[in-house]
């Protein structure tokens, strides 16, 4: 009697309680892992801030598709062209309004670039427009020109990353961004949810999600369990051992793993040496088992769907063998191949770091390098990652992850392998001619240029030990029709989310 | 009694004064906040303008006494990565944490005293046995396995309570649950040792003699007598909630002030780490207060 009046009373409890959990229909909640600080269009660019602004809140003139392979597409611009070879005029969507009522115009994308450009304030957006001169001018209140020097055959690109606010925006961080996207920030708790609501006068086609909730949990078990209770619909970053049931989506996330090299250092300066530690690694042995199955063994820093990305450029065999015979050459040739190379990686990069490099460390040292393993925090690593490197170092190598989901090599290029780029590892006059040849190019020349620079860093100079394309996990629950691509790690269009 | 509060708020007025000066110069020490603030990928130019919107480029002592004019007016200061005070944001977050430390605390107060003093009447008994073995395991469990135990059997299987987050009073149980434990633990362990040894002194045998009944020796005689060491540890369990629950916090996305620290030491938001530090240092200065009183009213010997 007792027994069962127990269980009576925890199966009611049950009903009651998963119905107080459930949520009402149009509505999704979406568990991230990290708040945002700032909800501010003009750092849309970071990824915690763009999930929740980018074409929600804030839109863009132009936006890269990622779903298929339309390229660059309209949207609150309706068409561009070059007028001169250094003047692009875009021609905005009319009837367009802001979410505080006001019309969108030329003026507003004026002031948008220069607000993102103001020394006031640190916008993320602006490094994309760094070393461009780039003047903005109105013509008419639906077409704006930007004249730039040098020439910048992809500012409609680069303009996709421009989110536009009203002129009335003052140039100081806002905590209420008013946009043109399809959802305003009606609610926003710090530390416990944001709260996006639908527009009735938003331009294009309605959403069918009426309020998106945003809740933050940085325990990634903790947010899966959430979709699998119903709290939560979508969690976009669960870690691949969690991702285990029918509910579990891998997908692409343009995370590229290499070891940056520093080949100004002996013995890295020694192309063999770098050919050892390319093919001293077997790549295919770490997916399926350390990282998650759908893992690509990466022939660039730049996912395959970049433009310019070579099929022909071929991964490094594993062959430890010939590995040993090069470092017996160097050797012989006076290289010191037995000196100590510090492997540097980061805690917590990415699932299974610690593994990976610990693996990476191992088949090196079986291969006949004498490699010293050292994991650091974020800031630490990024002492080591970017230049200013330090004077009088050992040689070193530095596990990183690169993020480009942009479509086009040169947001990467200049940083990474660049003489003068923040991260690179190299100093070749050739790189150098052809990125600078590349970035002014357009068109089959520029694809070309781009295919010419990804075969010669990896074939002929050997820049870097480039190792994985990362899948990433996510947990969409039964109610709603979500399916993550390469940019869900920088952005996620509620007006991509369906019911089912 | 008003001497020994005045020796007290001078000597915590004395201590808090140090521990600004350290953690200022401590956090700055932690490195430079444009490295983290900035995308890998900004340039040499963008870094200083970062550091010189946000007064970084001064020399430290110079920055120390703008914070400290800064203090002496109660401003301390915007957040560096908010960019809104942070006065504010340490206070939104530690009102979370006061709350589930003071419904954590007198759940554990008044449970352990309850089961500590029947165990410690039972001694050796069934009861006595049963509540130390657990008491033990609790002390001893590591909390993060704990909270992710729980979160799996009562909200992934049996689906009583939510996972994480606030919102109901049902959002309350499992983080309460979780902290409770420990410090029950611990607590019981005190008064279950204080009160043997009570109740084996003169005073409970000669009122045992008189024919006084169980209970009011229990709770009118020796319990007061015993609680002294108890309210010790109860004040240290005490302070370390109010300076935040952060495994708890971080796993059952509790908006707490534990996990802002370390978030923003991380960071270097170096405003919200010495805002922090001022709001939970006063706090359990105001807690020893409480304690120093509580000590007072109990045993009068403290009084003079």
């Amino acid at each position: 009697m007792k027994y069962s009046t127990v269980l009576a009373g925890a199966l009611l409890a049950t009903t009651v309680m998963s119905q107080a959990f459930a949520q009402e229909a149009g509505n999704v909640t979406v568990v991230l892992g990290e708040e945002p600080d700032l909800v501010e269009p003009c750092m849309a660019t970071r990824s915690n801030i763009g999930r929740i602004v980018l074409q929600n809140i804030s839109e863009t003139l132009t936006e890269l598709d990622v779903r298929g392979d339309e390229g660059l597409k309209p949207r609150l611009a309706v068409s561009w062209e070059m007028t001169d070879a250094s003047t692009w005029r875009f021609h905005l969507r009319e009837g367009v309004k802001f979410s505080d009522g006001s019309d969108f115009d030329a003026q507003d994308v004026k002031h948008s670039f220069d607000r993102a450009q103001s020394d006031q304030i640190s916008c993320e957006i602006s490094r994309y427009y760094e070393g461009i001169d780039i003047t903005p001018t109105v013509i008419d209140p639906h077409t704006i020109d930007f004249t730039t020097d040098p020439a910048q055959p992809i500012l409609p690109l680069l303009l996709s990353l421009l989110t536009i606010v009203p002129s009335e925006t003052p140039i100081e961080f806002t905590r209420e961004p008013v946009g043109t996207g399809p959802y305003i920030l009606s609610d926003w708790q710090p530390g416990r949810q944001i709260t996006l609501e639908r527009r009735d006068d938003y331009w294009g086609d309605a959403p069918e999600v009426q309020t998106a909730k945003y809740v933050f949990r940085s325990d990634p078990a903790v947010a899966a369990a959430m979709v699998s209770t119903g709290e939560a619909d979508i969690a976009p970053t669960i870690s691949a051992m969690d991702a285990t049931t029918d509910m579990d989506v891998a997908y692409p996330n343009s995370e590229t793993t290499y070891l940056r090299i520093d080949s100004s250092v002996a013995p890295l300066d020694d192309k063999r040496v770098r050919e050892a530690l390319n093919i001293g690694i077997d790549r295919d042995a770490f997916i399926g088992t350390i990282l998650a199955e759908g893992t690509q063994v990466a022939t660039a820093i730049n996912v395959p769907t970049t433009l310019g990305w070579n099929p022909d450029v071929k991964a490094f065999p594993y062959d430890p063998e010939r590995a040993r015979e090069l470092l017996d050459e160097a050797k012989a040739d006076g290289v010191p191949v037995d000196r100590e190379i510090l492997l540097v990686g980061r805690t917590g990069n990415f699932p299974g770091a610690t593994e990976t490099f610990e693996a990476i460390q191992s088949m090196l040292n079986d291969a006949g390098f004498n490699i010293k393993l050292q994991m650091v925090e974020v800031a630490e690593h990024e002492q080591y990652y970017s230049k200013p490197y330090v004077d009088g170092r050992g040689p070193i190598l530095v596990g990183a992850q690169h993020d480009n989901s942009r479509g086009d090599p040169v947001f990467s290029m200049f940083f990474k392998y660049d003489s003068e780029g923040r991260q690179s590892g190299i100093a070749d006059q050739k790189v150098d001619d052809l990125i600078a040849q590349a970035t002014a190019a357009t068109g089959e020349e520029r694809e070309a240029l781009w295919s010419e620079l990804f075969a010669y860093l990896h074939d002929d100079v050997i820049a870097d030990v480039l190792l994985f394309h990362m899948v990433g996990h996510a947990r969409v629950g039964s109610r709603v029709a979500f399916t993550p691509t390469i940019a869900t790690n920088s952005q996620l269009q509620l007006s991509e989310i369906g019911f089912r | 009694m008003k001497s020994m509060l005045g020796k007290r708020a001078v000597s915590s007025f004395v201590s808090l004064l140090v521990l600004i000066v350290l953690v200022f110069f401590l956090s700055r020490l932690t490195g430079d906040p444009a490295a983290l603030y900035l995308p890998i990928d900004a340039s040499e130019a963008m870094r200083e303008n970062f550091r010189e919107i946000n007064g970084l480029n001064d020399p430290v002592l110079v920055q120390f006494g703008h914070y400290l004019s800064d203090l002496v007016r109660l401003d301390f200061g915007d957040s560096l990565r908010k960019a809104r005070p942070a006065i504010d944001v340490v206070l939104e977050a530690f009102v979370w944490t006061l709350w589930l430390a003071l419904i954590t605390m007198v759940l554990v107060t008044v449970a352990a005293i309850v089961v500590g003093a029947l165990a410690a009447f039972n001694v050796g008994r069934g009861f006595d046995r049963v509540a130390s073995v657990f008491s033990l395991i609790g002390a001893s469990a590591p909390d993060f396995w704990v909270a992710i135990v729980g979160i799996v059997l009562f909200s992934v299987t049996l689906g009583w309570l939510p996972t994480s987050g606030t919102g109901t009073i049902w959002h309350w149980i499992l983080p309460v649950a979780v902290l409770f434990i420990r410090p029950f633990g611990l607590i019981l362990q005190i008064v279950r040792g204080s009160m043997i040894n009570a109740l084996g002194s003169a005073y409970v045998k000669t009122a045992r003699a008189k024919g006084v009944k169980n209970r009011p020796i229990i709770f009118v005689h020796t319990l007061r007598n015993a609680m002294l060491p108890v309210i010790t540890v109860i004040g240290d369990q005490a302070a370390a909630l109010l300076n935040g629950a952060v495994v708890v916090e971080t796993i059952f996305g509790f908006p707490g002030v534990g996990k802002l620290m370390i978030d923003s030491i991380l960071q270097r938001d170096f405003n919200v780490i010495l805002a922090a530090i001022m709001v939970t240092a006063l706090a359990i200065f105001v807690m020893n207060i409480v304690i120093d009183i509580a000590y007072a009213l109990l045993d009068p010997r403290i009084r003079t």
